[in-house]
Parts: C-alpha cells; sequence; structure tokens
C-alpha cells in the first residue's frame, strides 16, 4: 500500500472510533476529512462519526482497497497453512485431564443418516470456514486457573472493524473473524497464534458440545416463551386467554419473587447442546456431520469443543492433540465414517 | 366400521342410478391421534362378537398407555354390543414411521385378558412391526393370514 | 370409343405433365393415381400407396433419448449454501449407483422390495400405485398406495433408505395431477393394483403416456375438499357427485392473484439444467 494511502487509513479509521470531546482532537479530523456538520454541536458528549470507509474515497481507491484486501488475506491463509515451519511451539503429548481447543464452524442444514442396521437419525451439517488460532493466554494472564486460547471464525471484510479489534487479527496474522470466542484449555495445549483449525481435529464416534445463539423470537408472551397452559376459549373468560395468571404467593411475602417467569425477549441467547456424537467428518470440505439438531439459525456461527459429559469423554479415541496439522497427518481419507454408519456406496442392507 | 361402509357403497350402487348427492350422518374430522377415547373402531377377524351386526359401531372406551394415544401394539378396552372387550390395535388412520404401512381404517383384533385372541382367522394384512413389539403377541401374529 | 379417347387425350397430357413434374422434383412422394401408372389404354390399376417409412433408431434406446431429473435434485428456495446441496447430491449419487433408481411419476405403479427384520425371510414386497412424491435431497419420499383384502394401504417409502433393495417400475405413466391423495376417497377400483402384475413395456415412442381418467369418488364428506381451487385437481369426475351450485360455492376459496404473483415465482429453468448435466457426467463415470 502506498505510504499516503496507509495514513489516511489508519487516520480514517481513528476519525470512526469513539471521539471524546476534545476540541483540538476534534480540529484536526476536521482538518483531514469532512465530517457531516451534525458532529460538532454540543460540547460535553461523545460522537461517533457516521462515515463508512468508502465514503471519502474515489471508486478507484474503492476498489483497490478491496483488491489489496482480498489478496492480504490469500496470502495470509496461505503463508499460515504451514505454522510448524516457522518458530512451532512445543508440542506436548495428551495427558489425563487435558482440555484441547474447539473450533469455530458454520452451520449449513441438516440431513439424513442411517445406521447399518437400518435406523434412521438426522445430522447437522457443520462447516469450518477460515478457523484460525488469535490469541494465546497464559494461565496467569487469563484468570490464574486456566489457560485460554482466543479462536476466530469466518472471514469478513476489515472495512467494518475499528483499530482496537483489528489489533488483535493483525498481531495474528490473519483476516479478521466474524466470530472470535475462548476455549478454556490445560497448559499443554497452547497454539501458536495464526494455526488454522481444520475439521479433522474431530474425529467420527467422538462426542461434542456446541454452543450458538439460539434463533430470536423477539417479545414474546409467557405461552410461548415459558409455556404457561393460558386460560380457556370460552365460557365466560374476559379478555383472558394467554395471560400468566397469578404471579406468586399471597400476603405473607406480599412481593413477586426475582426470576419470575413473565413475558419479555426470547431468544437470541447463548444455547449449548451436550453430548452430540459425530459421525461423519469431510476433510476435504471441513464439514463435520453431528448428530440431531444444533441451536441456531443456517449460515449461524458455532462454536464446538469436546463434552464436558464424563460419560461420552473422548478418552478412548486418540483425538489430535493439541490440534490436527495438515503437514503431519495429512493424508486422511476424503470422508471418515462411524463404524456404525451406513455409506452409501456399500450395497443395500440385508437385515438378518 | 361394517355398518358405514355398507351404506356407502349403497350410496355409491344409488348414485349410478339416481343424481342424488348422499351425505353421510355424522361428520369425520381430521386424523389427529392415532386411537384415543371415543374412536369408532373396525374389528377386522373373524369373531362373532366383532361382525354380528350392532345399531353402534364399536367404540374405544380405554387406552392402556401412559397417555390415551393408541399406536400399533397398544392395547385398548372396545364397547361393543353393550358389553367391554379388550382389543389390539393392529393399524390406523394416522401416519407414522416411514417405511410402516398406513391404513385407511383404524383396525382393531379383539383380545382377552390373558392375551389369546378371540377370532380364529384375520384377513385383513398386518403390519410386520408388530413383530418386534413388546408384549406377547405371537398368537395373534400366528391367525394372521397376510402381512404388509 | 370417343369418350375413351378424349379421356385418354387429357389423361395422356396431364401424364406428361406430371412426369415432368416428377423430373424436376424426384423426392416428392404422393399417391397420386396417375404418375405412378405406367400408361395403359385400359383401366390404371388399383394403386396401394406404400407404408410411410417409420424410422426406428435402433442405435439408441427410447428411454435414454429422454432426459429426466428428479425432482428432488432440484433445490428448494431457501437460504442455504450451495455448497450443502452440492455435498448431499454427492451421497445421494452413490447411492444411485449401487442401486437403481428409475425415472417414475405419481400414477405409475411400482414394486418395491424392502429388507425387513419383521418379515418372514427378510424382504418384504409391496406393490401399489405412486400417489405422492416429496421431500428434497437424501429424505424424499413417495407414497404408494394399494388395496389388499379390502383394506387400503398406503406405505411411505424414503428413496435412499439403504433398506431399500429393489426398485421396479411395473407401469410408467403419468397423471393429469401431480398428488393422487383424493384416490383415498374415490372408489376402491382406482387404487387397486394386482401385486403379481407384470411389467408393462413402454410404447416405442419415447414419450411417457398421460393417463387421463378421471375418477369416481364416493360420497362426501371426504378427507379433503377436492373441488376446492387452491388443490387445482383435474383428475376428479365432479359432475358425478357434486351439483354446479356446488362447485360454484367452491370458487369462492379461490386467490386468482396467486398466480400473478411474483415473489412466489421460483424459475428452476437454468439450475435444472446445471443439476442435470452434473447428475448425467456423475453417473457415467
Amino acid at each position: 500500500m502506498p505510504p499516503g494511502l496507509t495514513q489516511f487509513y489508519f487516520l480514517f479509521l481513528q476519525g470512526k472510533k469513539l471521539v471524546t470531546n476534545k476540541v483540538t482532537q476534534l480540529r484536526d479530523t476536521l482538518n483531514l476529512l469532512s465530517c457531516s456538520p451534525a458532529q460538532f454541536v454540543g460540547s460535553i458528549r461523545t460522537l461517533k462519526t457516521t462515515t463508512w470507509f468508502e465514503e471519502h474515497l474515489t471508486e478507484d481507491n474503492q476498489q483497490y482497497m478491496r483488491k489489496t484486501a482480498a489478496e492480504e488475506y490469500r496470502r495470509q491463509t496461505a503463508e499460515k497453512l504451514n505454522p510448524l515451519k516457522d518458530e512451532p511451539w512445543q508440542r506436548h503429548e495428551w495427558a489425563e485431564g487435558s482440555r484441547r481447543v474447539g473450533l469455530v464452524a458454520v452451520k449449513l442444514g441438516m440431513a439424513p443418516i442411517w445406521t447399518k442396521t437400518g435406523e434412521r437419525h438426522v445430522v447437522t451439517m457443520l462447516q469450518v470456514q477460515d478457523c484460525h488460532v488469535l490469541k494465546s493466554v497464559s494461565k496467569e494472564e487469563f484468570d490464574g486457573h486456566t489457560a485460554a486460547l482466543i479462536v476466530g471464525g469466518k472471514n469478513i471484510s476489515p472495512f467494518y472493524r475499528s483499530e482496537k479489534e483489528m489489533e488483535m487479527f493483525r498481531n495474528a496474522g490473519v483476516p479478521p473473524k466474524q466470530k472470535v470466542t475462548t476455549f478454556k484449555v490445560t497448559d499443554n495445549a497452547l497454539i501458536k497464534p495464526g494455526t488454522p483449525l481444520y475439521a479433522a481435529h474431530f474425529r467420527p464416534g467422538q462426542f461434542v458440545d456446541v454452543t450458538a445463539k439460539s434463533i430470536g423470537k423477539g417479545f414474546q408472551g409467557v405461552m410461548k416463551r415459558w409455556g404457561f397452559k393460558g386460560q380457556p376459549a370460552s365460557h365466560g373468560q374476559t379478555k383472558t386467554h394467554r395471560r400468566p395468571g397469578a404471579s406468586g404467593p399471597g400476603g405473607d411475602p406480599a412481593k413477586v419473587f426475582k426470576g419470575k417467569k413473565m413475558p419479555g425477549m426470547m431468544g437470541n441467547i447463548y444455547i449449548t447442546a451436550y453430548g452430540l456424537k459425530i459421525w461423519r467428518v469431510n476433510t476435504k470440505y471441513n464439514v463435520l456431520y453431528v448428530n440431531g439438531s444444533v441451536p441456531g439459525h443456517r449460515n449461524c456461527l458455532v462454536k464446538v469443543r469436546d463434552t464436558v459429559l464424563p460419560t461420552r469423554s473422548s478418552t478412548l479415541l486418540n483425538p489430535p492433540f493439541p490440534t490436527y496439522f495438515t503437514e503431519e497427518e495429512g493424508d486422511l481419507d476424503e470422508d471418515l465414517y462411524d463404524d456404525n454408519l451406513f455409506i452409501h456406496t456399500e450395497p443395500s442392507l440385508t437385515l438378518s | 366400521m361394517a355398518l358405514p361402509r355398507l351404506t356407502r357403497s349403497l350410496t355409491g350402487l344409488l348414485l349410478e342410478t339416481s343424481s342424488v348427492i348422499h351425505h353421510r350422518a355424522f361428520s369425520v374430522s381430521v386424523v389427529t391421534a392415532a386411537i384415543q377415547k371415543m374412536t369408532r373402531v373396525r374389528v377386522v377377524d373373524n369373531s362373532s362378537l366383532g361382525n354380528t351386526p350392532y345399531h353402534r359401531p364399536p367404540r374405544v372406551i380405554h387406552v392402556y398407555t401412559k397417555n390415551g394415544v393408541g399406536k400399533v401394539g397398544d392395547k385398548v378396552l372396545l364397547a361393543i354390543k353393550g358389553q367391554k372387550k379388550k382389543a389390539l390395535i393392529v393399524g390406523h388412520k394416522m401416519p407414522g414411521d416411514r417405511m410402516n404401512p398406513r391404513f385407511d381404517s383404524n383396525n382393531v383384533v379383539l383380545i382377552e385378558d390373558n392375551g389369546n385372541p378371540t377370532g380364529t382367522r384375520i384377513k385383513v394384512p398386518i403390519p410386520t412391526h408388530l413383530r418386534k413389539m413388546e408384549g406377547d403377541y405371537s398368537k395373534v401374529l400366528a391367525i394372521a393370514s397376510s402381512f404388509v | 370409343m370417343a369418350a375413351c379417347t378424349k379421356g385418354l387425350d387429357r389423361f395422356g397430357l396431364s401424364l406428361r405433365f406430371l412426369r415432368t413434374q416428377q423430373l424436376q422434383h424426384e423426392r416428392f412422394l404422393s399417391t397420386s393415381l396417375s404418375r405412378l401408372s405406367p400408361v395403359d389404354t385400359t383401366e390404371p390399376p388399383k394403386f396401394t400407396p406404400p407404408p410411410r417409412p417409420v424410422i426406428i433408431d435402433k442405435t439408441q434406446d427410447a428411454a435414454s433419448q429422454r432426459r429426466f431429473l428428479s425432482p428432488e435434485f432440484i433445490p428448494p428456495r431457501q437460504r442455504t449454501e450451495p455448497l450443502k446441496f452440492a455435498i448431499e447430491r454427492i451421497d445421494m449419487i452413490r447411492r444411485r449407483k449401487v442401486l437403481n433408481i428409475p425415472e417414475f411419476y405419481v400414477g405409475s405403479i411400482l414394486a418395491v422390495t424392502m429388507a425387513d427384520p419383521n418379515a418372514s425371510g427378510k424382504i418384504n414386497r409391496f406393490v401399489g400405485i405412486c400417489i405422492q412424491r416429496g421431500g428434497k435431497g437424501l429424505g424424499a419420499t413417495f407414497v404408494l398406495r394399494n388395496i389388499i383384502d379390502n383394506q387400503g394401504v398406503e406405505i411411505c417409502y424414503e428413496l435412499y433408505s439403504p433398506r431399500i433393495q429393489k426398485i421396479e417400475v411395473l407401469k410408467l405413466e403419468k397423471r393429469l395431477d401431480d398428488n393422487l391423495m383424493y384416490l383415498r376417497d374415490a372408489l376402491p377400483e382406482y387404487s387397486t393394483v394386482d401385486p403379481d402384475m407384470k411389467p408393462v413395456p413402454l410404447p416405442t415412442t419415447g414419450e411417457v403416456p398421460v393417463n387421463k381418467t378421471k375418477v369416481k369418488m364416493r360420497p362426501k364428506p371426504w378427507s379433503k375438499r377436492w373441488e376446492r381451487p387452491k388443490f387445482k385437481i383435474q383428475g376428479i369426475l365432479f359432475d358425478l357427485c357434486l351439483t354446479p351450485r356446488r362447485m360454484e360455492h367452491a370458487q369462492k376459496w379461490a386467490q386468482p392473484w396467486l398466480e400473478y404473483d411474483m415473489l412466489k415465482e421460483y424459475d428452476t429453468t437454468k439450475l435444472e439444467e446445471e443439476i442435470l448435466s452434473e447428475v448425467e457426467r456423475e453417473m457415467s463415470k
């Protein structure tokens, strides 16, 4: 990027941040950019600029910005495909009680699946798109007990993210991500930032927990939100068919307890589905086939990690620890199947 | 369901001759839960109790399940000809699992308390997944002539 | 004799004229009497024209010339990624390479053999008329209906289930509707299919025959009000079971504006072309 443009770009981004009322700063930004007049009305209030990255750029510059960003993405993802080459971190062996990292995936949709005995189950397909480790936080920095790894999901455009957010991505050398989550991890499973994570990190037969934001239903009444029975439709009910009814005991507490189930915003909260079996892993497209349903709408980002349930822990399998590296364990089949799964290339079942 | 069928077939014949449009004397609603209390059922074995005509069709008065819904393989109590009789459901109108048959009438086989069927033959086809159900249905399956 | 000669002269003239025409247009076939008969003083013999040449292309079977895309390949109009449909299509093609799923329509008569752990001999064969094809992708289903021992039976089969061992089309034909659920309320003769039916071969012209029978119904009430315009049923003989007054009353539920609703348009022709070529390519590998 030519130096003048870089300056311009970063100053511009600075201008987009929340600027506290310092008149000098305002004048500086005003000199460099042509902000909208509504900004310097009040005296003591924080103000946000309402420009977007391309408002003050010419057509050519906009296209140039877009092209350079895309090229940079591709370069970054291509380089970082070999994290073991330049200064890899120490790889530890799996020990009893160690937790490893999870992934961020995109929910594609659902499909049916059949076992070798002819039973039909449904699976959700989760695709791991551009999952990179962004930062590793050691035990002391995080909370004193466990270390953490910050992982990011799908790539998005850098133009609508603030400078502070972009800092972490720049340090890791990866394009900015849509979803950024932390995974609590044991010390021996820390990974160098910038490592890509693939779907082969999980193997068929393993159990996972999937966390995602459930579909938002907006402000909902008590019958839909909490499953109350409501009141009868007829027999003299006056304007009362879906109301909560009583809200608690009578004069003794003389109050409504905290946490009383009432109408309110439903959905759009993080929900975890525990103990979902992985039936199949497609290494070519990085797709995980996870049993049952998963919270969230289609194309939403979900957080996948090893199960917390004691009866389904993956001590029996040998999962790749700390994660799956293409260079070392490359040459996996395109599709990894669970033992009980019926593969469509086999002949039809003859049950006996 | 013998009587309504009779009337329907008769009216079908009538239709050929006259153009009078006939309607049933009772209303039929959409199939919701499979078999519950007050459903009219069709007895499909050749027992005398199930086949002699009566002015009221046999109805279910109790379903022996945790919820009051009866599917294939559940026992029910029928009211036939003014007396109570247990029966086994062998087919219903409600669609169930894929690959399992769905019948056009709610079929039932009369049964004693110990599980022995009252009749000696079942002409109507019986679903095969009855074999896998828990409960001793071997005697009922033995008198069945065809399976679907 | 004079009359004869007069006739002959005219005949001769016309012959010469036609002969010149014939010389000019060699390929022009005609059944004209005068052309082909030789010049005779007597009456020309009765001429029977040669039969029209029927070109039977023995190199290609009629069925293979017809390109058919099974409806479950066409993705529904949703916000899902096309990658999901592509991955499902790969699995569907893998299954189709093992089990031959023939081309069939609603109204065709099929025989399905299924592996059944509860049946004697572990195999269950069911013959019936297809009344509905539903679902997309791997979960596509079709419903077969038949009447056995005066009892109507319907089974909903999953096309890609591994329990299905063979699907045979005994009679390939289309009907006037895409959904024959009204057969439940029709007279039983229209849903009866002989279980030991022999496969009926297709006619030599490659097109699928359309069975234009209109079905006679049982007396009302029916399971659904089939006369209402939302079902768009062409295959019922309404004249026998409904008065014109009732038909007009049913038109009250007509929604004629739906036909012009542009947001409901889903044009799948381009998608179908691409998917059809992809499927044919993969199947031939």
